[in-house]
């Protein structure tokens, strides 16, 4: 016989679960078949597609690269001002994504940094690179942090043991950090790759949304909504649901089961 | 001095060295006793070269090895929890630091078997870190750390999580591997048992401080400090002379027809040894009473004190003092009382020998 708290906890779950799989399902319902082709093959959305996959696996990839060292050194080292450096990191988390694209954009936008990144050939503002700038923070503290949390639970002694065996620090951490964390890294590019392909605020602010230029499927979805064409914005939204759905699929099945060995 | 450590001073906040000094020559066996917390395996870390000191210097074969990467000493380290690679096999586990320094694939083999001979585990050497026993994992860890014949081998705590027929069993291998691969070593450990069957020197350490270094007889016989008496808690320490060795018991004189039993194997090197007794492992009795228990004896109690919630009772045997230890509770079921007769009992195995210099 089951408690009165567990029923209605496990009832609760329940519920809320259904819900949200309700509301989630719903939207394969509405377009017609023949709607969903359409729009899936119109230039816009395979664009958009294109686009969204794109930079979002160059910018999921510069992320694993600076973020895997700037965990690996919260989680190793000691060094000054470490917690303000961890604060800062974290701090887009919570506060709203709009608001780190406008302030990537001020910063970029800015006459003097501006001018100086043009002179060198790079454009930031409302262009593709722009895009992918965005994404890379709004990604960057949610593999930080996972990042953290694997190295930390990665035993320093196994570090200690191979450099006594005649093994350098780079050598270590080529042969035994990072194979063994290899299931956190993967946890983490899943994530990163999933929170590029899914970011707006700061993509619409930075990239500007251009169609056909830097529409992504996020945005595909807002101007479409907002044009009244649902079947193309359904169909972004359903690309979308099919990544992330594959993405927790991938990290169910074989990160967690990775990260059990460690 | 095979290894020096000159005041050595570590801060690593919850844990710290305090002008730690500590000799070593080639070959030798230390092992490092104390309480829990008191900087041991920090002290063996920083030797190794995980962590720099604040101050003071380590001194390896007449080298300066105070700011040398770990991977540039030479020194090996084992741990209690063992740390094999979990993405290596037993083999692969050995043969690491191995691989670094040979290139020859034949050679790294054929020095992993004969490794895996000598610690018995040459028939695991395919099977995964984690399908092994304690014991087949920290013989693992042995041999991955003897391989490389380092300059010195630093173990932390190696057999604490081990059942106590392992711990027999692979000190006795450790023993063998360590004479075979003629390796200096420095032991933490918080049991005793370790000081007697492998140590030759011993160190005692409390927050982190060296409170004396020394030959183990001496140490245990000669302690310069308060704590160091109370931490090895030996009060029966005596000469003795082996009077007969042969039949698997190691009978010794400690006086002139008093004989005590040990269940130590007798050092044929050594007639004269030191026998420990401590305190805690004599049993009381007013009457002689059939056992096991090896060693009985008569004698006139001289000293009953009552100190915090135990009780310290002297007793005269023909002429030598034995100190026990009882509670009060004991002490009045058996009515122990100055001038008393009294049975002492205590078995062959907890009468320990140390070989004398």
């Amino acid at each position: 016989m089951r408690s009165k708290l567990e029923l209605s906890f496990i009832s609760i779950a329940f519920i809320f679960t259904c819900i949200l799989f309700i509301i989630i399902g719903s939207i394969f319902l509405i377009p017609s078949f023949e709607g969903f082709i359409n729009a899936l093959f119109s230039d816009e959305i395979q664009f958009a597609l294109r686009l969204t996959l794109s930079t979002s696996i160059i910018a999921a990839s510069c992320v694993m690269l600076v973020a895997i060292p700037t965990a690996y050194s919260l989680a190793r080292y000691e060094f000054p001002l470490k917690s303000v450096v961890k604060s800062i990191i974290d701090l887009p988390m919570a506060f709203p994504e709009i608001v780190l694209g406008i302030a990537i954009l001020m910063m970029f936008g800015n006459q003097f940094l501006g001018n100086v990144l043009q002179n060198l050939g790079i454009d930031i503002v409302f262009t593709t690179a722009g895009v992918i700038v965005a994404q890379f923070f709004v990604a960057f503290p949610y593999s930080v942090r996972i990042l953290y949390s694997t190295f930390n639970y990665v035993n320093p002694r196994y570090e200690f043991v191979s450099r006594s065996l005649g093994y350098g620090e780079f050598e270590t951490l080529k042969n035994i950090t990072l194979p063994l964390a290899r299931g956190g890294i993967f946890a983490s590019s899943v994530v990163t790759i999933a929170r590029c392909i899914g970011t707006f605020g700061a993509v619409l602010l930075v990239g500007g949304g251009t169609y056909l230029k830097t529409e992504t499927l996020s945005i595909a979805i807002y101007y479409n909504l907002s044009l009244g064409n649902i079947d193309n914005a359904i169909t972004a939204a359903i690309i979308l649901v099919v990544i992330s759905f594959i993405a927790i699929f991938v990290l169910e099945k074989y990160a967690y089961k990775d990260m059990e060995g460690v | 001095m095979f290894l020096e450590v000159n005041n050595l001073s570590v801060n690593l906040g919850q844990f710290h060295l305090v002008d730690v000094n500590l000799g070593l020559e080639k070959e030798d066996y230390m092992v490092i006793i104390g309480p829990t917390g008191s900087g041991k395996s920090v002290l063996l870390e920083t030797i190794a070269g995980f962590y720099r000191p604040q101050s003071g210097r380590i001194f390896l074969e007449g080298k300066d090895i105070t700011h040398l990467t770990p991977e540039k000493r030479g020194i090996s380290i084992i741990y209690q929890d063992y740390v094999l690679f979990p993405h290596m096999n037993v083999f692969e586990n050995i043969a690491y630091g191995l691989k670094k320094r040979i290139e020859d694939k034949e050679v790294i083999e054929s020095s992993v078997i004969d490794a895996a001979k000598r610690l018995k585990i040459d028939h695991l050497l395919d099977r995964n870190p984690e399908t092994l026993s304690g014991g087949e994992k920290q013989r693992t860890a042995i041999a991955r750390s003897l391989i490389v014949e380092p300059n010195l081998l630093l173990m932390d705590e190696p057999f604490s999580a081990l059942d106590v027929n392992t711990h027999t069993y692979l000190t006795d291998l450790l023993k063998k591997a360590i004479s075979d691969y003629q390796t200096t070593c420095i032991h933490v450990s918080h049991n005793f048992n370790d000081v007697w069957s492998l140590a030759e020197q011993v160190a005692v350490m409390r927050d982190g401080e060296i409170l004396q270094q020394g030959v183990v007889a001496d140490v245990f016989s000669k302690p310069r400090h308060d704590f160091v008496a109370d931490f090895v808690g030996v009060r029966n320490i005596f000469q003795g002379e082996v009077v007969d060795g042969s039949k698997g018991i190691t009978d010794v004189e400690i006086d002139k027809n008093l004989i005590l039993h040990s269940s130590d194997t007798y050092n044929t090197d050594f007639k004269e040894v030191m026998v420990v007794i401590r305190p805690e492992n004599i049993i009381f009795s007013n009457q002689p009473f059939v056992s096991s228990i090896r060693n009985q004896l008569k004698g006139i109690v001289t000293e009953v004190v009552l100190i915090g919630p135990t009780v310290w009772v002297e007793v005269d045997v023909h002429g030598t003092s034995f100190k026990g230890i009882i509670t009060p509770s004991s002490l009045d079921m058996l009515g122990i009382k100055k001038g008393n007769e009294i049975y002492l009992s205590f078995k062959s195995v907890n009468v320990k020998l140390i070989d004398n210099d």
